[in-house]
């Protein structure tokens, strides 16, 4: 039978996988892809962990509700990419250092 | 001092206050308004003949009459207060009467021979205030106003000696009159505080007067020269009594007065140029000819003995043989001297010295009145010589002019045969010549034969070595009587030696107007007999009258046959000299003998001073500078690099200790905030990481610490 600690194998594993693509990718894009991966970690720990929870599918929802959110957030996101690609002509965040003035 | 001043007393007071202060008014006068003025000749020349007319009123006043003494509070130290005054007595009005009457021939002398000269003006104002501190100076009753105008005096003669300051030899000239009467003030100073301390005032006549304190109230006994004095009660004399209080006696060793009279013989000697301070004179006649005529001739020499006559009661017999000795060795010296100088004011500033010694030795021998009338009728021909002498050199100076020579204007070897061309001249030379020799008919004759008639009666009475004194003085009056033949007929008889040199020169020369002629007149006649002695065969006039006598003689043989054998001596030595320079019989001391060198050059007293104690002094001055130089600079230098040392260390620390603590603590924190800011690099993804490592070190602390 596959317990919790399966999923949050998976889930470790999705986050890591998401976490590493996001500190050493060069590309905006990839960068959200890579988010989008550590966001749905978070998400299948959510519904794993709602399994134990007194109310029934409580998990689920807010699942349903977090992957709403990041698909707003997303959409944010890549509005920022494509102003950032508007301003620098490049969407690689090594070339982009004005955030530090 | 008088309890009331008599109203004449008051006009004679007035009158010589008058007298002093107008050649004073005179100067100031010149040096405000009259600086390049012709006129400035006459307003002193005016002053001077004002204070003469004076000066022979105030002569007849005071002149064996009543001494008049006023003085007035000058200003008081603590309790001692030092007055201010004038002394009349038969000895300040003879020097009273005596400078404004050779002053006044010379200042209308010199508005004629000055008249080219670019210095005219500041000629008469030294000129003007040469009188004024010579009349002051023999009119002042105390020893403090007498060493003022003493300075001041020879101030005036430092320079008018250097009148020509742009010749080096006056320079030199002055420069050398000048210390060397420093040297004679040094010894003036040292006796007037030696006497200030034992009797406690500068009062001349309270000092030297009859009953001064000096003549009645001080002996030396015992080692110590004591002071006392009498305090005399004044009581009614109807009481019957007089109280004597206890006298007081004040005491000091008795060297002192010996050190005194140093320094006294110093002031003498240096003013009066006495041996061995005498070398200044001969070079003094860088100065106008006028002017060594009236100071260094006249009146300023003459001050040493008139100082002599001040104090004269405080030398005791061993003192005054000194002065003896010395004023008749001075004589002799210099008369020798005198015998072979070539140049023409070399030989009068010789004969000079050897009379100043004359009267020097005079004052040595008692002969006190006889030393101050041959100081008198001196002044008068010696003034008249000079001014003779002065008119030969200007004239030979315009023959040279004239003809563009070379040649020496002072020069006896330029002169000769002037007799014709300067008639006036050559009889006021010959009255002066004569008075000097002291033939009978001259003033000369009355002083100098009282002088040497009293030298031999008191060297009678002494016995012994003593008598090489009055037959010392006896030679130098046959070498008086032989260097004036040389220098008379020298310039005045012969031939032209100039038109024998340069041939196709052209001379036209002459006695000068009525300001040279008449100064000439004038001295002429005071240096014959009837003005001082109506017996021209006397040896005194009437003004050894009025002086005190001193000495003890007994009239006798000496008295007759002194004057006969001197006399006759000088006729021969002028005969000798007559055939020897006309007659060219034999030359005299032509051959270039040892004596001869040792005359022509002085005895070599001036090289040995300028050999041993000039070289000496500039040896010392040398050692002096470099000791400046080395150790006192040295010192200075080496403080100074020790001080740069330690502000070097000091400089050293500040750049490396201070400031590099404070560079090291910049440094650090500059490298600290190096390392923080490559976090700050801007990139999204390096923050993350970071992020992510704090996270990842934030929770290895925690299982690491906090678990186990």
């Amino acid at each position: 039978m596959i317990t919790l600690t399966d999923f949050m194998v998976v889930s470790a594993v999705l986050f890591c996988t998401g976490l590493f693509i996001i500190v050493s990718k060069k590309n905006a894009i990839q960068i959200l892809i890579g988010i989008e991966l550590m966001l749905n970690a978070a998400i299948l720990n959510l519904v794993a962990f709602g399994k134990y929870d007194r109310v029934n599918n409580s998990g689920q929802i807010f699942a349903l509700f977090a992957i709403i959110l990041a698909a707003a957030t997303t959409a944010v996101a890549l509005a920022i990419i494509l102003n950032v690609y508007k301003q620098y002509k490049t969407i690689n965040p090594d070339q982009i250092k004005d955030l530090k003035d | 001092m008088k309890e009331a001043i008599l109203p004449q007393e008051l006009q004679t007071i007035y009158l010589t206050i008058l007298i002093v202060l107008l050649p004073f008014a005179a100067f100031i006068l010149n040096f405000l308004f009259l600086n390049k003025s012709k006129a400035s000749g006459w307003v002193s020349t005016i002053a001077i003949l004002i204070s003469s007319i004076f000066s022979i009123f105030v002569f007849t006043a005071i002149w064996n009459g009543p001494v008049i003494h006023v003085q007035t509070i000058w200003f008081t130290i603590g309790d001692s207060q030092v007055h201010a005054g004038l002394l009349l007595n038969n000895l300040s009005v003879l020097m009273l009467a005596l400078v404004p009457l050779v002053a006044l021939p010379v200042h209308i002398y010199s508005t004629a021979y000055m008249k080219d000269d670019a210095g005219y003006g500041r000629y008469f104002r030294y000129l003007s205030f040469f009188c004024f501190s010579m009349l002051a100076l023999v009119v002042v009753d105390n020893l403090v106003l007498f060493y003022a105008f003493w300075e001041l005096v020879g101030f005036a003669s430092y320079l008018l000696i250097g009148f020509w300051f742009d010749r080096p030899a006056a320079v030199q000239a002055n420069k050398k009159a000048f210390i060397m009467n420093r040297i004679g003030d040094i010894g003036l100073l040292t006796a007037i505080i030696i006497i200030y301390t034992l009797f406690g005032t500068f009062d001349l006549e309270k000092l030297f007067g009859a009953e001064g304190f000096v003549t009645r109230y001080s002996y030396i006994e015992n080692g110590t020269w004591s002071f006392y004095l009498n305090h005399v009660l004044h009581v009614p004399v109807s009481r019957g009594w007089t109280v004597m209080a206890p006298h007081t006696v004040t005491q000091i060793p008795a060297i002192w007065q010996y050190v005194a009279f140093g320094g006294i013989f110093l002031g003498v000697a240096a003013k009066s140029a006495q041996f061995p301070l005498h070398t200044w004179l001969p070079d003094a006649m860088e100065g106008p000819t006028s002017v060594s005529a009236l100071i260094h001739a006249a009146t300023m020499v003459a001050a040493g003995v008139f100082l002599l006559g001040r104090v004269y009661p405080m030398f005791n017999t061993t003192e005054l043989n000194i002065l003896a000795a010395v004023g008749c060795f001075t004589a002799f010296m210099a008369a020798t001297i005198a015998l072979t100088q070539t140049d023409l004011k070399r030989i009068l500033a010789y004969s000079t010295i050897s009379q100043l010694g004359y009267m020097v030795m005079a004052m040595g021998i008692g002969a006190y009145a006889s030393s101050l009338f041959h100081l008198v009728t001196h002044a008068f021909f010696k003034c008249l010589l000079f001014l003779c002498a002065g008119i030969v050199i200007h004239q030979i100076k315009h023959v040279k002019e004239d003809n563009h020579l070379d040649i020496d204007p002072q020069d006896l070897a330029n002169m000769g045969g002037l007799r014709k061309k300067l008639p006036v001249t050559f009889v006021a030379t010959l009255i002066a010549g004569l008075a000097l020799i002291g033939l009978p008919l001259t003033s000369g004759y009355l002083s100098k034969e009282g002088i040497l008639v009293q030298a031999f009666e008191w060297a009678e009475l002494k016995g012994g070595a003593f008598m090489l004194i009055p037959v010392f003085a006896s030679i130098t009056s046959w070498l008086t009587a032989f260097y004036v033949a040389r220098m008379i007929l020298k310039v005045f008889y012969g031939d032209m030696n100039l038109s024998k040199l340069y041939p196709n020169i052209t001379i036209h020369i002459g006695d000068g107007g009525w300001r040279y002629q008449l100064p000439l007149i004038m001295l002429a006649l005071c240096s014959l007999f009837p003005l001082f002695s109506l017996n021209p065969l006397a040896h005194s006039g009437w003004l050894t009258g009025g002086l005190p006598q001193y000495g003890q003689y007994t009239a006798g043989l000496v008295e007759l046959m002194v004057p006969v054998i001197i006399n006759v001596g000088s006729i021969a030595m002028l005969y000798y000299a007559y055939m020897a320079y006309i007659k060219q019989r034999d030359k005299v001391a032509a051959q270039p003998s040892l004596l001869h060198r040792i005359s022509f050059n002085e005895w070599y007293i001036d090289a040995f001073y300028q050999r041993v104690i000039v070289r000496a002094v500039m040896t010392f001055s040398k050692a002096l500078y470099w000791f400046d130089l080395k150790v006192i600079d040295g010192l200075v230098n080496l403080f100074e690099r020790i001080a740069r040392c330690i502000a070097g260390a000091a400089a050293w620390f500040d750049k490396y200790i201070v400031d590099g603590l404070l560079h090291l603590a910049a440094a650090l924190v500059a490298y600290i905030g190096g390392i923080a800011r490559r976090f700050q690099n801007g990139k999204v993804q390096y923050y993350l990481f970071s992020m992510l490592l704090a996270v990842i070190v934030v929770f290895i602390l925690k299982i690491l610490i906090w678990n186990s």
